[in-house]
């Protein structure tokens, strides 16, 4: 392997993510650069670190309580980089657009396979180590304060070989994706559509639900477990290699920690193997089924929506199934619902409801929110089209309605049911999520016409950071304004409940008057000239 | 060689002849400090061929999205068959087919399925669109692809999928921008005499950018040579000779020498050491 052309590689790629959104400022600057990601990781760990040393100075506890307190800490710190590089890298690194992982301008170059995937995997490595950083530099001061050091700075070391790790697992599901995806290619029809994605959900949830903070403290709680459970699975070797040196064995500490490096360049080999025997480099041509013309789309014509308006909708539609870099969008909420039937027991009525609301809320502004930018530069043809700016609103808010109404009413009955809801609260509950979902829908729809990016890169954004940020926290303000007192009108009884369920009905269409006129007056500047 | 696509209906002109499909007049459109166009003029009539032509970053692209609506000059008009585009450009889109560039579909649905979505936007009758697009596909060999997914195919494909949805809904005016990118030789042959029907048999007007000055040559009956954003020259390939002072020369020598990129002997040597 030639380190040199791995190091190269690997800065090119974490530079075309970096650089691939700033179409008009200067690709060279410090914040295309790679170095701005180092400087992240330094400056987190900083900040970290400062505020534990600050911390423990104040709580003022003697050495030996930090050293209980770290104990059971330290052994997890390599977890966290893999799962980190595990949970975002199964999210943006597996749903890139088949574009750019078809066909990447390396393939042409004179690499080897191992040499690639581990460029790749240090690249993703590279990305998500901010993270890493903070976390690591918040243990510091405790470490130093708890006699620790040489624990620590074994944890920190392996840490770095986790979320190397973590990027080689990535690049071998990655490649044997490939694979499953020429497969299915080759097979066909709408059905293998449908299954790829499903595969390709299940894969993310599987992830984010294995390495989720909420399994993985619990995991962390159930300490008897882990001690056999970390000696056997080869990831949790560097657990296992800090826990006998904080036991006072340095030989079995060696021993494992020489493993968990061990497995890593037998993961790289194999990332490399993987990447020669299933990678193509071009899409497969993939034959969805029989051909038919049609006009029309009965549903939505039903609905209202004219010709245009509901052929756009059912694009959309298609996208939401079919598109990769869409999934996430899907992924997110499923999450936090199965997080509501875990977890959601010790919050009681007022709390499900809220939870619930916030989730299908922010799956319809999330939806809203990357509606525009997810027609990149496909936008061009479509507004060289005749539909007008009013008509294409309509034609987004039904195709994002469609899935956030679904969702809904199954989750919202689902839940209710669960939690042993009577009918009337159970309807209540599936009426407030779907308000909620309304509401954000329109709101999100006020910032995508007006901050989408519709730059191509492997992993879109969609919407730029600053409307993102604007977005979330407007619309959670907005979301619980109304879900406090729906909410508390599903929980009380009487006048109370009438009074709250009269005041959330009043923000929601307050605030969904407001966001529909915002919307349409960002869709008329989204039509007055082409935002690339 | 002769196209199998069939000629289209002629269609009765609802303006006066001498209108021009297309006119552009004295348009100028800055991006912050860079002009990208200054002051452009001219004209396209029903059943004419207008090449546009450029060297790259000449404003060729920004001209058309201009004439679509999807860039807004900051001064001057443009006049689809009398009436100004950004009166009312969804009229005026339902005129026009396009195809830009880098032609960006939907790359998530099948070429029939982005086919059909096309014909949904300019209202295509259901029964008569399934003949028309069906023609198409044979006409430029996709018939037996149409049920893949657009991810999977070609760059020519995907350029013949982008030419077909210009022409699916019988547009008056073509905007076409470099519509020979990636085509295979009969595909580009059959887009040529295609063209030269549609404009000489049923008036449709054709604005059509190229880098292949033979393309030009052969097809168009004007031409307007577009530089740092400003109509450098403009009339038939004939009257450009003649005011480049290269008679019989052929077209790519005299758009060189009206752009000042004529001596190229010493970069060719350069390059070659």
């Amino acid at each position: 392997m030639n380190f040199h052309r791995v190091r190269r590689l690997a800065a090119v790629l974490v530079a075309s993510q970096l650089r691939s959104g700033r179409s008009t400022s200067d690709p060279t600057s410090f914040l295309g650069s790679p170095a701005l990601l180092a400087t992240l990781d330094v400056g987190l760990f900083a900040i970290a670190a400062g505020v534990a040393l600050l911390a423990v100075r104040s709580a003022g506890l003697p050495a030996g309580t930090w050293a209980q307190l770290l104990g059971p800490l330290l052994p997890f710190l390599p977890l966290v980089g893999l799962s980190v590089v595990l949970v975002a890298g199964t999210m943006f690194e597996l749903t890139t657009t088949a574009r750019f992982s078809g066909s990447d301008a390396a393939h042409w170059l004179p690499l080897d396979p191992t040499e690639y995937a581990a460029a790749s995997a240090a690249a993703i490595a590279y990305t998500y180590s901010p993270a890493v950083a903070l976390v690591v530099g918040g243990l510091l001061p405790v470490a130093l304060v708890a006699g620790q050091t040489l624990p620590y700075l074994v944890a920190v070391g392996l840490s770095v070989v986790a979320l190397l790790e973590g990027g080689l697992l990535i690049e071998v599901v990655r490649a044997v994706g490939q694979r499953a995806g020429t497969v299915a290619a080759a097979r066909g029809g709408r059905f293998t559509l449908i299954v790829r994605a499903a595969l390709l959900i299940v894969v993310i949830l599987a992830v984010q639900l294995a390495f989720n903070p909420v399994v993985l403290l619990a995991f962390v709680h159930d300490l008897g477990s882990v001690l056999i459970v970390t000696a056997i699975v080869p990831f949790l070797w560097s657990t296992q290699s800090i826990f006998d040196l904080l036991r006072g064995d340095p030989w079995l500490a060696l021993a494992f920690a020489a493993g968990q490096v061990a497995l890593l360049a037998v993961l790289a080999d194999f990332a490399g193997w993987t990447r020669a025997k299933y990678w193509v480099a071009a899409s497969a041509e993939v034959q969805v089924g029989s051909v038919r013309f049609a006009s029309g789309h009965p549903w939505f014509t039903a609905a209202g929506l004219s010709g245009p308006e509901a052929a756009v909708a059912a694009k959309d539609l298609k996208g939401f199934v079919r598109r990769r870099e869409l999934m996430p969008t899907l992924v997110v909420p499923i999450v936090f619902v199965l997080l509501i039937f875990l977890e959601g027991g010790a919050l009681g009525p007022l709390g499900v409801v809220l939870w619930l609301g916030w989730i299908v809320g922010f799956f319809g502004l999330i939806l809203a929110t990357t509606s525009v930018g997810q027609e990149r530069r496909a936008l061009q043809l479509l507004l060289a089209t005749p539909i007008s700016a009013r008509s294409l609103l309509r034609a987004k808010v039904a195709a994002i309605l469609v899935p956030v109404g679904v969702g809904s009413v199954a989750v919202g009955a689902a839940v209710g049911i669960y939690f042993g809801f009577d009918p009337l609260r159970c309807l209540a509950l599936v009426g407030v999520s779907a308000v909620a979902g309304i509401e954000l829908t329109l709101w999100g729809l006020v910032f995508a016409a007006r901050y989408s990016d519709f730059q191509e890169r492997p992993r879109p954004q969609f919407l730029r950071p600053s409307g993102m940020l604007a977005a979330t926290g407007t619309g959670t303000v907005l979301l619980f304004a109304f879900l406090v007192p729906a909410a508390f009108a599903i929980a009380a009884t009487g006048a109370s409940a009438v009074a709250a369920g009269c005041a959330a009905a009043g923000v929601a269409v307050a605030v969904g008057a407001v966001s529909f006129h915002w919307s349409r007056t960002g869709f008329d500047t989204l039509f007055r000239e082409l935002p690339f | 060689m002769a196209a199998p696509v069939a000629p289209l209906p002629s269609r009765a002109p609802s303006v006066p002849s001498s209108v021009p499909a297309l006119e552009v007049d004295g348009i100028s459109k800055s991006y912050a400090a860079v002009r990208a166009l200054a002051d452009v003029s001219f004209s396209v009539p029903a059943g004419t061929i207008v090449g546009l032509l450029g060297p790259n970053g000449a404003g060729k692209s920004t001209t058309m999205k201009a004439v679509l609506g999807l860039v807004r000059p900051d001064r001057g008009r443009i006049r689809l068959f009398g009436d100004d585009v950004l009166a009312d450009p969804t009229r005026a889109k339902q005129q026009i087919g396009y195809v830009p560039e880098s032609p960006a579909l939907y790359e998530f649905l099948t070429g029939a399925e982005y086919l059909d979505f096309v014909a949904d936007m300019y209202g295509l009758d259901g029964s008569a669109r399934e003949a028309r697009i069906q023609q198409f596909l044979t006409g430029f060999e996709l018939a037996g692809h149409e049920g893949s997914l657009i991810s999977g195919y070609s760059q020519g494909m995907k350029q013949k999928v982008a030419l077909i949805a210009a022409l699916v809904h019988r547009p008056r005016l073509l905007v076409l921008d470099e519509p020979l990118n990636g085509l295979d030789p009969r595909s580009a042959r059959v887009t040529k005499d295609l063209l030269r029907n549609l404009a000489t048999r049923d008036g449709v007007a054709v604005l059509f950018s190229t880098h292949v000055l033979e393309i030009a040559q052969a097809i168009c009956d004007d031409v307007v040579i577009l530089s740092h954003g400003a109509v450098l020259a403009s009339g038939t390939v004939e009257s450009l000779r003649a005011r480049a002072g290269l008679a019989g020369s052929g077209l790519e020598d005299v758009f060189l020498s009206l752009t000042g990129t004529g001596d190229l002997g010493d970069v060719v040597q350069a390059l070659a050491r």
